[in-house]
């Protein structure tokens, strides 16, 4: 019963942890310009992300090493170096949106400048992640960000005409007055966003965290298979929200409080605090995981302990390395850089970085060496090879995508 | 001496300067248009919400405060950029006059709701239908 508990627990914190701020936007902007046209890229996403995700859970609960311990090993200091530059340069972006998307929560429910609450939020990242265990902080934001799931009761409240957006999700085209490369480059933008990196070196560290074993070989299956999906679903509820709302007025969202419109209309008040608190605890959560997650990818390349799992005195230069990215990225919101901004360029920049991040995983996950008798299969080997062909293409298009649009605008 | 061609075309590109082509600035008073409308049409949603009791006054307020930014920001970067011709003078002429009732409705709903006035909303906001009408109407034009 305690075995069945705990799966219970990792999965509903796997849904609630899936969306980020990089998630509401992308699906905000996406279902405003282009309605359910993209929801396919969601679904490739969530795929690519369980793929990988469940590759790297699996690497750690088998070798008890994370990822970046291995990547270095595996493929030599250099070019673990340009897969740990790409990587942090992404995270730490990443966080910094995040650490934004925390004030801006705030200042939805307080109506006062959300800069002013950025050293607060900053301080009180770092102050969890020095001081809470791993795993109450896991769950705690896990489950907060379950409140996201009233973006689903909304869009159920609504009545809306589930034909029309399904057929607009299994028919996908460019909507009449926008161009295809638009199209693309916020496809690219909603791959970059459900498969972001830091969510692997947070899974593939978090599992040594908690000191899986092979016995927790089914819990990672199940986190993965299971809770990605449901918190993929969240994205497709935000996305169908502002197809609804947003898209026949020719909305153009460009604040998080226009995200929430949807939600506001159909269950007032109630829904709409919430909603509020989903967000808050959507991004402090990931806020927390992308610190975490500079800190474990310098650490895991130079050699250095690790982790929450000892005292903060035994890893200080882990603890230092996440401290000084929530302070750069806290001082980078601070310059008055929209955060959504930084969200879109996070996300964009993100995916095309992808490739670098999951073909070490797929490496290593390949490595009898490290892996014995739990090396992919041959399916996975396979799926795998086709997203990293894939991703690879997206890499390419990005920058160009980029120039061409006009950054999607 | 390329180093400093590329500084001075660097810092002429970062400039809003004057638009030779009348094509182009009638596209740009599109986007315009088109911005504008957007913040009014989120307004108006926001409106929508006060009717209804649905929203908590600081979430409306910083939505109206957020649409009002939006179009002043939008018809601040149209207001530098130089019209070409006479044609665009006119154009330019037309657009601000519908991006002044947007920006000044929308004004008066972020005072009314900055004092906590969200009754008196919906009877600010009814220009908006129309403003938000002849906007999308001028983005579909010359978008």
């Amino acid at each position: 019963m305690k075995r069945l508990l705990s799966v219970a627990l990792g999965i509903l914190t796997a849904i609630g942890g899936f969306v980020d701020i990089g998630d509401i936007v992308a699906n905000t902007e996406t279902g405003a310009r282009f309605g359910m046209s993209l929801a396919w890229v969601v679904v490739v996403g969530v795929v690519g992300i369980c793929l990988f995700a469940e590759m790297a859970g699996r690497v750690a609960t088998v070798s008890g090493r994370a990822v970046f311990d291995l990547v270095r090993e595996r493929l030599g200091a250099r070019l673990a170096l340009v897969n740990l530059l790409a990587s942090f340069f992404i995270t730490f972006l990443t966080l910094a949106a995040e650490i934004g998307g925390v004030a801006l929560a705030i200042e939805l429910a307080t109506s006062v400048n959300y800069l002013l609450f950025v050293p607060v939020v900053a301080v009180a990242v770092w102050l969890v992640i020095w001081r809470v265990k791993f795993d109450l902080m896991e769950n705690v934001f896990g489950l907060l960000g379950l409140a996201l799931v009233v973006t689903a009761v909304a869009l159920w409240r609504l009545h809306p005409d589930w034909g029309g957006l399904l057929g607009g999700a299994v028919h996908p085209a460019v909507p009449q007055g926008e161009g295809h490369p638009s199209w693309w480059y916020f496809a690219i933008a909603l791959l970059g966003a459900a498969m972001t990196p830091y969510e692997v070196f947070f899974f593939s560290s978090g599992a040594v965290e908690e000191g899986w074993s092979r016995a927790d070989l089914i819990t990672n299956r199940l986190n993965v298979y299971i809770g990605f999906p449901l918190g993929g679903l969240l994205s497709l509820a935000l996305m169908a929200g502002a197809t609804l709302f947003l898209e026949p007025r020719g909305i153009e969202p460009g604040h998080l409080s226009q995200a929430a419109l949807p939600t506001m209309l159909a269950l007032g008040k109630l829904g709409l605090a919430v909603l509020l608190l989903g967000f808050f605890a959507a991004t402090f959560g990931a806020a927390l995981e992308t610190g975490l997650s500079c800190g474990y990818s310098i650490a895991q390349y130079f050699g250095f302990q690790w982790g929450k799992f000892v005292r903060p005195a035994d890893a200080p230069r882990f603890h230092l390395v996440a401290m000084v990215a929530v302070a750069a990225g806290a001082l980078l919101v601070l310059t008055t850089l929209d955060p959504i901004t930084v969200t879109e360029y996070s996300i964009v920049l993100s995916a095309a970085a992808l490739p670098l991040t999951y073909l070490p995983i797929l490496v290593v996950a390949n490595d009898p060496d490290y892996m014995g008798d739990k090396v992919n299969s041959r399916f996975t080997n396979a799926l795998g090879t086709v997203y990293l062909l894939l991703l690879g293409v997206v890499a390419v298009a990005t920058i160009p995508l980029m120039v061409l649009t006009k950054a999607g605008s | 001496m390329r180093r400093t061609w590329v500084a001075v075309l660097l810092l002429v590109a970062a400039c809003t300067g004057p638009v030779r082509s009348s094509g182009v600035y009638e596209s740009k008073a599109g986007q315009t248009a088109a911005a504008a409308a957007s913040a009014v049409e989120t307004a108006m949603l926001a409106v929508d919400g006060a009717r209804g009791g649905k929203a908590y006054g600081r979430y409306l307020t910083q939505v109206l405060v957020e649409a009002e930014e939006d179009a002043g920001s939008a018809q601040g970067t149209f207001d530098g950029i130089q019209p070409p011709d006479q044609r665009a003078d006119q154009l330019r002429g037309r657009l601000d006059e519908l991006l002044d009732q947007a920006t000044g409705t929308l004004e008066d709903l972020r005072i009314a709701a900055r004092r906590g006035r969200f009754a008196e909303l919906p009877e600010l906001a009814r220009p908006l239908p129309k403003v938000a009408e002849r906007l999308g109407d001028f983005a579909e034009a010359h978008g």
